[in-house]
């Protein structure tokens, strides 16, 4: 071949060569377009598709079909994998439908990628504690209560923290609820509805001051609330402040006969009611004028003398007494001239007679069973903080 | 004789065009070399751009066909495969013929028989028929042919392109990692299969292009699906207690894999011994029972199954559900590929791996809380993955590569190394052939073993050489200096070989006649010029002990005896080779 002739085919291949690649630029971008057009329609159709989907499995769940909504939130979610709405969802749907093995895998899935996340969290803790594994159910709690929450997180926190207190209730850790009780008390604004919670919820983790404490609050913006003043009775009894105890009370039975209520308070209510205002008639309290605290403490004398009697009794004189009754014993038989007259001379000797009162009651109840009627009255004022008042 | 019916048929028209490519590569002899990458870029794009709109009609046709949620007791979930089953084997049979199978033993055929030869209409066919199985619901997969898809454009363009027999073939692999790298959304593990499983081996010539080529497929991809993998990753962790676990994964991996090509092995010939019409009937008929599988229970099986993937790794899931879904697969992928629907094997076998790994994950840390078996179910399911695809596809690197560029994550690499030689060994001892390789042996066809090529022991030189005897000369010295030199050795006959050590470190080998031809010029010639002088430029070959041995055939039409040299100090002799030496060492194998 002469120049001329290479020159000319080799313009010739240049040419098509640039033709081919020109080609294959057009045929490229006509296929970008058919593609992107067949990508555009499909995924506006799933999206479709995943939001009627799982618009379907929320209303299933809803209407308490979690079966028909597992299947219509996994459809939802085959059209928009990784929706986390969707698969909380799921996850719920799972846990409602006792399927408890799948759901906590579920959630721990989901665990896995977002570790503080509140909700999941106290979701894994629930299916724990539904599981019977104590340890895990209060770590996934905690998690959830120092986790992250959409909305109002500080409500939630305390919702989950209340939920964990009831948890370790039934858990009979009383200490851990207490303070996790305490705790939310101390976080919580000012509301009769929890306190009136914290309250209940205190009195069964066996704080009795503290529940006292809510309970009041509560009487503090509805002095006619019949739980709280219940609450708060009985929580006074038990703490041995009769007097209070007595007023709650009253004040609830007095709540209580408004026409749209019952008259009757409960029946342990009821007893609480009448073993204080009985123990308010015993209580040789030192606020009393002389004569009445001295005709007060004769007449408890008169009662434990009785009981004490009663007692000394059951035992058989050839086998000797226990020290502490035999101590009791030689008090009684020194305090044999008490009278009236020598106990309105001496405050000291008023107090000794009532220690010895009490005393009675606190021994007798430990070596001759449990007593009845006045003499366990007059236990429960020896054991309650009003023993030491004068 | 039957027709292959994998093989595809070049048109003769090449003996015109031979010529005319001559003349190019005469007057643009660096044409090729140019064009090369950036056609791979082409192929990548376009390929990439095809395997997009080719999962996008699967997933149009299966809410089509299917409806949008697929669930037990629809009767449509019996009813559409079988149809499309059908109308699949008569398209097969009488449109699109070269569309059988998965794509992968087909691209090898094209590549290894035909040149790299892959027609336009097996492109479309496999487009269509694979997109209409699968979407029907056939237990199949997407990524074999988008492989043979990529394969395909690749074929086209370097045809249309005029490129050279040399180059045509070097095409196929390029668009096959292209395809195969969109499909996966995983540019590496594309291309460690197309070279572990296609070309079988590392070829610097082609290497370059098929990166070039499966990245452009890629990013195309991720320009469409995002830069998430095929299915969503949980957090993958991993504890080292945990390694006796994965060791049970690994022998369940390998017992599982074991069985699906045992099952393969035995349905597949089984079918295809058939008369033409039951042939015609079986695609129908494998759709009709996969579809049974899905009508009573597990729909997950049909199709290729990745949102059942995604369901497992995520653990929504119980581990009796999984092994369930595992087993069933194996039989619904067995009878639908086994039937001769075109459709692909790659997506099936992470399935069972996936339900096999978090059935095994999860039922180990039901079972055994005493092992304390921290990491995710996520990371058994990828791991099962990997073992499957190491076990059942014969591809030990890709699938520990593969693992790793799905998950992101290289903490889960001691697991996945484990789990998979223990898979990979039990399917060998039991199942010395690999499946691609029992596939094309059914076929008639006897492609290149890549297994076996990665285990052929190459002989070297210094498996061949041995320690000099022969004469030894310098080149520096005068002639007659060299005569009285090679007057020493009495017993040299005409034959007998010299080496003469030049003075730029390098060899001659001379016989002896050669040499008393050269003291025969003495006389006419100075007799101060050096022997190496009269030797003019020439010389043997530098060879070195460890290159192959096959290398020195070449040099034997002009050498007598091959001087064997030391790498680290030039010159330095280590032996010598004669054309007898190979021959033997060869022979002796």
């Amino acid at each position: 071949m002469s120049k001329t002739e290479i020159s000319l085919a080799k313009r010739r291949l240049l040419l098509r060569d640039s033709l081919t690649f020109l080609i294959l630029t057009a045929i490229t971008v006509v296929l970008f377009f058919v593609t992107l057009f067949l990508f555009r329609s499909f995924t506006s159709h799933r999206a479709v598709l995943a939001v009627r989907w799982s618009g379907r499995g929320r209303d299933a769940l809803k209407a308490g079909r979690p079966q028909e909504a597992i299947i219509a939130l996994r459809t939802g979610l085959s059209y928009a994998p990784g929706t986390r709405s969707y698969e909380l969802l799921l996850a719920q749907a799972l846990e409602a439908a006792g399927r408890t093995e799948e759901a906590s895998n579920y959630f721990m899935g989901l665990w896995t990628t977002q570790p503080g996340d509140g909700f999941i969290n106290l979701e894994l803790a629930r299916l724990s504690a539904r599981k019977n594994d104590p340890t895990n159910a209060i770590k996934y709690y905690r998690a959830s209560i120092y986790g992250t929450w959409e909305g109002d997180g500080v409500v939630r926190r305390r919702e989950v923290r209340l939920e964990l207190a009831r948890y370790l209730i039934a858990q009979h850790d009383l200490n851990a609820a207490r303070i996790e009780l305490l705790i939310a008390a101390g976080n919580s604004p000012s509301s009769p509805e929890l306190s009136s919670t914290l309250a209940d919820l205190l009195t069964q983790a066996g704080d009795l001051s503290d529940a006292f404490t809510n309970y009041n609050r509560v009487l503090k913006q509805d002095s006619k609330n019949q739980e709280a003043l219940q609450g708060a009775g009985r929580a006074a009894y038990r703490l041995g402040n009769f007097a209070v105890a007595h007023s709650l009370l009253e004040r609830a039975l007095e709540a209580k006969a408004s026409p749209s209520r019952g008259k009757n308070l409960p029946g342990e209510l009821e007893t609480m009611l009448e073993n204080s205002k009985r123990i308010l008639e015993l209580r040789p309290s030192g606020k009393l004028r002389p004569s009445e605290r001295v005709s007060r403490i004769l007449a408890d004398s008169a009662i434990a003398k009785k009981r004490f009697d009663g007692c000394m009794l059951k035992f058989d004189p050839a086998e000797g007494l226990p020290p502490e009754l035999l101590q009791l014993q030689a008090r009684w038989a020194s305090e044999d001239s008490m009278s009236r007259r020598t106990l309105l001379r001496s405050l000291a000797r008023q107090d000794a007679a009532v220690q010895l009162v009490f005393d009675t009651e606190l021994q007798t109840g430990q070596f001759c069973g449990a007593p009845s009627g006045d003499d366990a009255l007059l236990l429960l004022l020896a054991k309650s903080p009003e023993v030491m008042e004068r | 004789m039957e027709e292959k019916h994998i093989m595809e048929r070049e048109p003769v028209t090449h003996e015109a065009s031979a010529a005319s490519l001559t003349d190019v590569a005469a007057i643009a002899p660096a044409r090729e070399e140019r064009i090369f990458l950036l056609l791979s870029i082409f192929i990548g794009i376009i390929s990439g751009l095809l395997v997009v709109s080719f999962r996008m009609a699967i997933d149009w046709l299966q809410v089509l066909l299917l409806g949008s949620a697929p669930a037990p007791h629809q009767r449509r979930l019996f009813i559409v495969p079988a149809v499309a089953g059908l109308i699949v084997a008569v398209l097969t049979r009488y449109v699109f013929p070269k569309v059988r199978g998965s794509g992968v033993n087909q691209t090898k055929a094209a590549l290894y028989i035909n040149n790299g030869y892959i027609s336009f209409r097996t492109v479309i066919g496999k487009f269509v028929l694979s997109a209409l199985a699968i979407g029907s619901g056939h237990s199949l997969g997407p990524e074999d042919p988008s492989l043979q898809i990529g394969a395909g454009v690749a074929s086209l363009i370097s045809r249309r392109t005029g490129m050279s027999r040399e180059r045509l073939r070097l095409f196929a692999p390029i668009g096959a990692a292209a395809g195969l790298a969109a499909a996966f959304n995983a540019p590496i593990s594309a291309i460690l299969f197309v070279i572990e499983e296609v070309i079988g081996q590392w070829n610097a010539a082609v290497l370059g292009s098929i990166v070039l080529g499966a990245v452009s497929s890629v990013v195309v991809a991720r320009g469409f699906w995002g830069s998430e993998p095929m299915f969503r990753i949980p957090t993958v962790t991993f504890d080292s207690r945990e390694l006796l676990a994965y060791t049970v994964l690994g022998v369940f991996g390998g017992i599982a894999s074991l069985m699906f090509a045992k099952a393969l092995e035995y349905l597949r010939p089984l079918l295809r011994k058939q008369p033409a019409w039951a042939q015609m009937l079986q695609p129908g008929l494998a759709g009709l029972l996969v579809g049974g599988i899905g009508y009573f229970g597990l729909p997950q099986v049909m199709g290729a199954g990745y949102g059942a993937i995604d369901q497992a790794m995520h653990a929504q899931f119980a581990w009796k559900m999984l092994l369930l879904l595992a087993l069933f697969k194996i039989i619904a992928t067995t009878l639908s590929f086994s039937s001769g629907t075109p459709g692909g094997m790659f997506a099936p076998t992470l399935f069972i791996g996936a339900m096999l790994g978090a059935s095994i994950g999860t039922f180990e840390k039901l079972y055994f809380p005493q092992l304390h078996l921290t990491g995710s179910l996520g990371s058994y399911a990828l791991v099962g993955m990997g073992v499957l695809f190491a076990a059942f596809l014969r591809a030990p690197l890709t699938s520990v590569f593969m693992v790793l560029e799905v998950s992101g994550n290289y903490s889960i690499i001691v697991p996945v190394i484990l789990a998979n030689t223990i898979a990979y060994v039990i399917s060998r001892s039991f199942q010395p052939m690999p499946v691609f390789e029992m596939l094309t042996h059914q076929d008639g066809l006897y492609l290149p073993s890549m297994e076996e090529q990665r285990e052929e022991s190459e002989l070297h030189i210094e498996d061949a050489m041995h320690a000099v005897v022969a004469p030894v000369l310098q080149g520096r010295e005068k002639i007659a200096d060299a005569m009285q030199s090679l007057a020493q050795y009495s017993d040299l006959k005409g034959d007998s070989v010299v080496l003469v050590h030049c003075g730029d470190g390098l060899w001659y080998a001379a016989t002896y006649e050669e040499l008393q031809g050269i003291f025969a010029k003495t006389d006419e010639a100075d007799p101060a010029v050096s022997l190496e002088t009269r030797l003019g430029k020439e010389r043997t070959p530098v060879l070195f002990p460890d290159l192959p041995l096959a290398s020195t055939l070449p040099h034997f039409k002009r050498w007598p005896l091959l001087p064997i040299t030391n790498r680290a100090m030039w010159g330095a002799l280590e032996g010598a080779v004669s054309m007898s030496d190979v021959l033997k060492r060869y022979q002796g194998r």
